[in-house]
């Protein structure tokens, strides 16, 4: 078998890759960009609510298959649990075209200055891994200029002008208040809190010869009925696609990175989509499988030179994983606070992400997407409330449009603890060990959850709330959507995976593009983030070319 | 629903209706969670069939014990107490899970979208004001 030849591969089709394969195809390079799940429609998505990304309880709208994809979790107590895809603690994100960006919920925001030099503005605490960015906010931030106006973000650039600098505004203002909005703006503005409309990749108005939002009430979790949230299936992989430079391959899952004697990347081998085993090979090998994913193949890409995996000489890969330990709190209001118009997020504050009296880092509050009828159900009844029966019913149609929440991601305290590796016993349905998780992060991160949680509260009471409930914030592992951390950025080899250009120590022309270089993963969804880091690699690559 | 015997469909029915019962807003069997079952019986919740075929008959035993008539013959007020018992363990882990479960899945048939089974004509959405537009 003769393996195909191209300029760059790129392993994942989701945000970061989407970036990578774009830059590098507008710039004459043939790219080959693998995705081991198909392109799935809108309709092929579907709006179940049982099956999709927010609520998983019975399956998933975008995959992977709930068959042959099995992961492996191990507790405190070293005990194992198989899990298929859509259980907890599997921490799935999307495997389609587009990646988890098909589905999302599109909030767009930079990290903040602080979150990248978390080591010197708190110091180390005993038993984390917390480290500083080998880069900065100024250095990022043309990037991330150039992933809000060339993806789309809508937002108002000055009211988080103060957090987050920026020397251009959004392409598109925000989308219009809703009651939910206002009411919380109310306790806001009481407090002297400052707050923001989030960015979301989502149009605000015709934009990229696509449609504005219609405010519909399935955003995350969903595809868009309008095609107006902006992910990589519908900006930069359209892009690569259209300079006739790139190969778009679905149902392709990458079996191992290829290496040649000197132990330099060649390629990847990959089964196709009738399980047929392919090889490709190119100067330059991009990962941007997510960060459990892209750990894992490199762990499972092990050579007699690297026996423990490709990059892990120091025992790094897999290591320091963090998604978001999300905290808030319900509240029930004497108004209605859904007022119908999706997608329901819309008021954040940054006030509370850095500078927290004795606490280290912090999280962005804001308001809840539209909670689909059955998620209120099983997620957001007051603690003493009966399960069943006619008070349940009566508060079910009595509260539901007075409940919101809020809430917001925690800039979780690594630890090399928290981990993926790969299972010694358990295989795919393709033959290759799974990823197997344990550890959480550090303790620290439920101390400033507790801290973001009564913050929450203190905001959803001066806007007037007549009943607030919440769940204690708890310590676990948490990947998902929001994973990071794995092949952590640094300059020393013994202790990160990736250099600032993100690439693999040892290998110079082995990369990553998504957000396993993440060294912390802010207190703000990540996913602007993983663009910006993946234009800037892109370039990188195309500047040493 | 033919995986259930009939005594067995009876105390589902009956057990689904005091779980959401019939108010000004209809009950969960009125809705379709009946068929939400009949149809996950053979999809989503197919593992669970043995559970469901023990757990309604401790349930009907437990009644025909107590009152000597089935569970879905009792005054409702004594299926509610019966059931709330069960919920607080009364009668043993097990049967408890079971319950919980019952709720769990008979809330996913009347919350949960038309095309499941349940919340026929999206009744269960109009009651709590979950519209959908676009």
């Amino acid at each position: 078998m003769s393996a195909a030849r191209y300029d760059a591969i790129v392993v994942g089709a989701g945000a970061g890759g989407g970036v990578a394969a774009a830059v590098l195809a507008e710039a004459g390079k043939r790219v080959l960009l693998l995705e081991r799940g198909p392109a799935l429609s809108f309709a092929e998505v579907g709006r179940d609510h049982l099956r999709n990304q927010r609520f998983s309880q019975h399956g998933h709208n975008a995959g992977p298959a709930l068959d042959g994809n099995p992961r492996v979790a191990t507790d405190a107590q070293g005990k194992t649990r198989l899990l298929r895809p859509h259980e907890g603690g599997y921490h799935n994100n999307a495997a389609i075209v587009g990646g988890g960006t098909r589905v999302y919920g599109a909030q767009a925001w930079r990290f903040l200055p602080n979150d990248f030099r978390m080591a010197s503005t708190y110091g180390v605490p005993e038993g984390s891994s917390l480290a500083d960015w080998p880069l900065d906010y100024d250095e990022l931030a043309p990037y991330y200029e150039r992933a809000e106006w060339e993806l789309g973000v809508s937002g108002n650039g000055a009211a988080s002008a103060n957090e987050l600098p920026r020397e251009r505004d959004y392409p598109m203002p925000p989308l219009p208040p809703t009651t939910q909005t206002r009411i919380l703006r109310r306790g806001a503005d009481a407090l002297g809190w400052a707050t923001t409309p989030v960015p979301l990749l989502i149009n605000s108005v015709p934009h990229d010869g696509r449609d504005a939002c219609i405010r519909c009430q399935h955003c995350v979790g969903f595809a868009c009925p309008v095609d107006a949230k902006n992910g990589a299936q519908n900006t930069v992989i359209p892009r690569a696609l259209a300079t006739g430079n790139c190969e778009l391959v679905t149902n392709a899952m990458v079996t191992r990175i290829a290496t040649d004697g000197a132990g330099r990347a060649s390629g990847v081998d990959y089964l196709d989509r009738d399980d047929m085993p392919q090889e490709a090979r190119a100067e330059v090998v991009i990962l941007a499988a997510g960060a459990v994913e892209t750990a894992r193949l490199l762990l499972n890409s092990a050579t007699d030179r690297e026996p423990t995996g490709i990059g892990n000489s120091s025992d790094q890969v897999g290591r320091h994983l963090q998604g978001h330990a999300y905290t808030g709190v319900n509240a029930r209001f004497a108004e209605p606070v859904y007022d119908g118009l999706g997608p329901g997020v819309s008021i954040a504050t940054l006030r509370f992400n850095h500078g927290n009296d004795g606490i280290i880092g912090g999280g962005m509050l804001a308001d809840e997407f539209v909670i689909l009828p059955i998620i209120f159900q099983q997620r957001y009844l007051p603690p003493n409330l009966p399960r069943w029966g006619a008070a349940n019913k009566t508060f079910m149609r009595e509260a539901y449009r007075y409940v919101t929440d809020v809430k917001g991601p925690i800039q979780e305290i690594p630890s090399r603890k928290g981990r993926v590796t790969v299972d010694p016993d358990v295989r795919d349905r393709y033959g290759l060990p799974v990823a197997r998780f344990s550890g959480t992060t550090h303790p620290e991160t439920i101390r400033t959850a507790q801290f973001i949680q009564d913050r929450a509260r203190e905001w959803v009471e001066a806007a007037g709330a007549i009943e607030t409930w919440s769940t204690p914030p708890r310590l676990q592992l948490f990947g998902g959507q929001h994973q990071a951390g794995t092949c952590r950025m640094g300059d020393d080899p013994r202790t990160s995976v990736v250099d600032r250009r993100c690439r693999v120590h040892g290998h110079d022309n082995l990369f990553v593009a998504d957000g396993s270089p993440h060294v912390t993963n802010g207190g703000v969804n990540p996913v602007l983030t993983i663009l910006a880091l993946a234009y800037r690699t892109a370039e990188g690559i195309l500047r040493a070319w | 629903m033919d995986l259930l015997t009939i005594t067995q469909q009876t105390t589902l029915r009956a057990a689904i209706d005091r779980i959401i019962p019939p108010d000004q807003f209809p009950g969960g069997w009125e809705v379709g969670v009946g068929d939400y079952f009949a149809r996950q019986f053979t999809g989503d919740l197919a593992a669970f069939v043995g559970r469901y075929t023990v757990g309604l008959d401790a349930l009907d035993a437990l009644a025909r014990q107590g009152d000597t008539i089935p569970f879905a013959a009792l005054p409702t007020a004594a299926q509610d107490q019966l059931l709330a018992q069960i919920e607080a363990d009364v009668y043993g882990g097990e049967l408890a899970q079971f319950f919980a479960l019952l709720v769990t899945h008979a809330m996913e048939g009347y919350y949960g979208n038309p095309e499941n089974g349940g919340n026929r004509d999206a009744v269960a959405w109009q009651m709590i004001g979950f519209e959908v537009r676009g």
